[in-house]
C-alpha cells in the first residue's frame, strides 16, 4: 500500500486549512518569496533565453518519454558496468520490500534519509520503523517535519507550515540531551543545533537513502540537487546507498542534464544554480578512501506506465521544481496537507489521481481556479489546468462528484466545450467582480465563499480574466 | 514474471503504437550523437575567469587569486587567520599538495571527520556560467572534505575554468575521469527551512572559499 492519503476528505481539510492560524501566518510569510524570486532569476536570464530553455526543456523529456524502455535498458547497462543494482518496482509495496531486503542484508538499525518524494510514496518510514528499523530524516525541513509526525506540506519547503515558535518547541521536546535552560532565541542557534544533532547521526546509519532528480542514461550516474548539503552526507557516510527514483527521471545525457538544470533552480528558489549538484555512479572505487561499499538504485513505476500513452503522460514531464505550487492561489490559501496525500498543489492534483486512483485523488482536480498561472510557470510546459479538466470529467463519468457539484459542472462542461462561450462567459462574471472590488482592489467577503475569504482577502479581478489578459500582454 | 519484465513489456507495448521499435533506436542514436539544448550567453561569456569570480562571490563564496600553487600555503595561512581559525587544515592526496611547503601550517591528509574546522580540495574545474566549483572525488580529493569541514577552501586552476556546463563535460570526458562522483558545488551551504529564513551553513560548509591560481 502506498502511503495512506486523506485526499477524499479533502473539503473537510480545506476547511480545517482555513481556521489554522498558524498555518495561515506561515502561508502568508511566504506567499510572495518564491513568485518574486522565479520572476527575478528568468529576467536575469534575459526572458528570451529562459524561455527558450522551457521549450527545449519540454522537447528533451518528450524525446525521452517517447523512447523511454531504450533509455532504461542503457540505463540499466551503465548502473551494471560500474558495479550498482537496479531494482524495480512495480508498486508502492515491491519497492518497500526491496528496501527493506536491502537494510536486513545490511544488517541496518538505522537508516538516513535525503530527501525523497519517492520514498514519501512509498511510505518508507513507516515500513521501516514497523519492521524495527528508524529511518532518520536529514534534510532540516523533513526532519522538523518528522519530530512533529507529519508529512511534507510542499516538495521543496517541506515544513514551509511550521512556525518558527513552533521549530522551537520541538527542538526542546527531542533533544532532550542539551540543556534544558539553553537560549534558542535566534534562528542560528536552531539551525546549529539542529546540526551538531543530525550530523551525529550521519556516522551512525549504516544506509542512507536519497532520491534523484535526474538519471542518466549514458553514464548510469544519478543526480541530487540540494543547497543543505545533507544529501551527501547520507549517500557517502554510510556503508550502503539506496538511490529512489521513479523511472522518468532518466534523460540521455549530461548535456542533457544541463538542459534541466538551467530552468529547474531558477524555477524552484530563483537561484542560478542550486549549491549542491552531486552526480553519483556506483560503489566506492578500489582506490576511493570514502563513500558507499553498495549502490543500489529503486526504479519505481506505481503507476507511471500506465500514464504513458494517455493524455497525463505529458505529466511525466515534470521535474518537481515546485513553481506550478508556488504560484497557486488554491494552495496558497489552504496550504499542502488539505490535499491528502504526498504531492499538493497543481502537479499534485492532476498526479494523484493518476497515481493512487480517480476514487481516491478525484476531488483534487476541482480545487482550481482555472486560473493558469501554473501552466504559465511550469518550466516543462506541461498543460496541467487541460489535465485537471480532463480528470474532472472522468470523475464525472464515474458519477464521483458530490450531486451538487455535478449539477454545476454539467453546465460548466457544456460551457467549457465551447471555448468562445467559456471566455465570453467568464469574463463577464471577472469583470462584474472586478467592477464591484475596485475601490479597495480586495473582497474581504463573498457571498457563497465566506469559506475562502475567512481565510484571506479575495484580490479583486484586474478587471479582465486572465487569459484576455495575457492574449493583451499584459501577463507573462 | 519479473517486476523488471512486467514494467518494460509494458513501455514497449505502449510505446511501439507510436513509432516503432527500429525507429525509435534510431531516434535515440541520432538524439546522443548531438545531445544538449541551447547553450544561454551566460555560458558563452568571453571572459570565463571573470565572470566566474563574479557568480562564485554572488553565490556567498569568496574567491582570491594566487600567482601559482606555491603561494597557496601563504595565502592559505592568512585565510585561516582571518577567520580565527587554527592554523591546521586537512585534505586529500592530490599531487598538488604534496609538493608543497606547508611552512607553519598543521596538515593532515584523509577523509573527512565529524568536527574539522578547515578542508583543502583541488575542483578539477570552474564553470563561468554559474560561479561552480567541480569536484571528483577519489584519494586525491575525499569527497567528505567537500562537505565535513566548517570552511571548505578549494583551489582552481584558471585555465580549468571553463565557460559553460557542455565545455566543462567535454573537458571531462577528454581527461579520461570516471569518479565514483562528480561534485558541483556553487557557493556555501544554506537552508531556509527555519523560518522561510534563508541561513547559510546547514549540513555542509558554512563559508566556501576558491583561491582561483593564475
Ligand atoms: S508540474 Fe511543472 S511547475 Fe509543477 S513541479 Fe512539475 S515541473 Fe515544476
Amino acid at each position: 500500500m502506498t502511503v495512506q492519503s486523506t485526499t477524499p476528505q479533502f473539503k473537510q481539510n480545506t476547511k480545517d486549512a482555513l481556521k489554522n492560524a498558524n498555518l495561515q501566518t506561515a502561508l502568508r510569510d511566504t506567499r510572495n518569496g518564491f513568485v518574486g524570486k522565479r520572476a527575478a532569476a528568468r529576467e536575469k536570464m534575459g526572458v528570451d533565453e529562459f524561455e527558450g530553455l522551457r521549450d527545449a526543456a519540454r522537447d528533451l523529456k518528450n524525446h525521452t518519454l517517447a523512447n523511454l524502455d531504450v533509455y532504461l535498458e542503457m540505463y540499466e547497462e551503465q548502473v551494471r558496468a560500474s558495479g550498482g543494482h537496479v531494482h524495480w518496482a512495480k508498486t508502492a509495496e515491491d519497492a518497500q520490500r526491496i528496501v527493506l531486503d536491502i537494510c536486513r542484508k545490511a544488517d541496518a538499525k538505522t537508516v538516513n534519509k535525503g530527501k525523497t518524494m519517492i520514498s514519501e510514496e512509498c511510505g518508507i518510514n513507516d515500513f521501516l520503523a514497523e519492521n524495527g528499523i528508524k529511518p532518520v530524516e536529514t534534510d532540516l525541513g523533513e526532519y522538523i517535519i518528522q519530530l512533529r509526525g507529519e508529512h511534507p506540506s510542499h516538495i521543496i519547503a517541506p515544513a514551509v507550515h511550521v512556525t518558527v515558535p513552533e521549530v522551537r518547541d520541538e527542538f526542546r521536546k527531542a533533544h532532550t540531551h542539551l540543556d534544558a535552560d539553553r537560549n534558542l532565541d535566534g534562528l542560528d542557534t536552531l539551525l546549529k543545533e539542529a546540526r551538531g544533532v543530525l550530523r551525529e547521526k550521519y556516522f551512525e546509519a549504516e544506509v542512507g537513502i536519497t532520491g534523484a532528480n535526474m538519471l542518466i542514461a549514458e553514464t548510469g550516474q544519478s543526480i541530487i540537487v540540494t543547497n543543505e548539503g545533507n544529501g551527501d552526507l547520507s549517500q557517502s557516510l554510510p556503508r550502503v546507498h539506496i538511490v529512489m527514483a521513479s523511472l522518468e527521471k532518466i534523460v540521455p545525457t549530461l548535456e542533457d542534464s544541463a538542459t534541466i538544470l538551467r530552468v529547474l533552480a531558477r524555477s524552484a528558489t530563483g537561484q542560478d544554480m542550486s549549491v549542491y549538484t552531486t552526480f553519483s555512479s556506483g560503489p566506492r572505487r578500489a582506490t576511493d578512501p570514502d563513500g558507499p561499499e553498495e549502490y543500489h538504485v529503486v526504479l519505481l513505476d506505481n503507476g507511471r506506465t500506465d500514464m504513458i500513452g494517455t493524455e497525463f503522460q505529458d505529466m511525466l514531464r515534470c521535474i518537481r521544481c515546485g513553481a506550478c505550487i508556488n504560484h497557486c492561489p488554491v494552495y496558497q490559501t489552504v496550504g499542502g496537507h488539505a490535499y491528502g496525500w504526498v504531492y499538493p498543489g497543481p502537479m499534485g492534483s492532476v498526479l494523484t489521481p493518476s497515481l493512487i486512483g480517480v476514487e481516491e485523488g478525484g476531488q483534487l482536480p476541482n480545487a482550481s481556479t482555472f486560473c493558469g498561472r501554473c501552466e504559465s510557470v511550469c518550466p516543462m510546459r506541461i498543460p496541467l489546468p487541460k489535465m485537471m479538466r480532463h480528470w474532472r470529467e472522468r470523475e464525472f463519468e464515474k458519477n464521483l462528484t458530490p450531486s451538487a457539484m455535478r449539477y454545476g459542472l454539467k453546465a460548466w462542461a457544456f460551457v467549457a466545450k465551447r471555448p468562445w462561450l467559456y471566455r465570453v462567459k467568464t469574463r463577464a462574471a471577472i469583470m462584474a467582480l472586478g467592477l464591484l472590488g475596485r475601490r479597495k482592489g480586495r473582497f474581504a467577503a463573498l457571498p457563497l465563499a465566506s469559506g475562502w475569504t475567512g481565510g484571506r482577502d479575495m484580490p479583486a479581478p484586474e478587471g479582465d480574466t486572465f487569459m484576455a489578459q495575457w492574449k493583451a500582454g499584459k501577463r507573462p | 514474471m519479473s517486476g523488471r519484465d512486467e514494467i518494460m513489456q509494458k513501455l514497449t507495448r505502449t510505446l511501439d503504437q507510436g513509432d516503432g521499435r527500429a525507429a525509435r533506436q534510431a531516434a535515440v542514436r541520432a538524439h546522443m550523437a548531438k545531445p544538449g539544448g541551447p547553450v544561454p550567453s551566460i555560458a558563452r561569456e568571453e571572459d570565463a575567469v571573470g565572470a566566474f569570480i563574479e557568480r562564485a562571490i554572488k553565490a556567498d563564496a569568496t574567491v582570491s587569486r594566487i600567482a601559482s600553487a606555491d603561494d597557496l600555503p601563504k595565502a592559505l595561512a592568512e585565510e585561516l587567520r582571518n577567520r580565527n581559525l587554527p592554523a591546521a587544515i586537512r585534505h586529500g592526496a592530490d599531487p598538488m599538495f604534496a609538493g608543497l611547503d606547508w611552512g607553519g601550517l598543521e596538515t593532515s591528509v584523509g577523509i573527512g571527520r565529524i568536527e574539522e574546522p578547515a578542508t583543502l580540495s583541488r575542483a578539477e574545474f570552474g564553470v563561468a556560467e554559474t560561479g561552480t566549483c567541480v569536484l571528483a572525488s577519489g584519494a586525491d580529493n575525499p569527497v567528505t572534505l567537500t562537505f565535513l569541514g566548517e570552511t571548505h577552501f578549494v583551489v582552481l586552476d584558471a585555465g580549468d575554468i571553463h565557460k559553460g556546463y557542455e565545455d566543462m563535460w567535454a573537458a571531462l570526458r577528454a581527461r579520461g575521469l570516471t569518479p565514483r562522483t562528480v561534485n558541483m558545488v556553487t557557493g556555501p551551504s544554506r537552508s531556509a527551512d527555519i523560518g522561510q529564513q534563508l541561513q547559510l551553513g546547514a549540513h555542509g560548509p558554512v563559508a566556501l572559499h576558491v583561491f582561483v591560481i593564475g
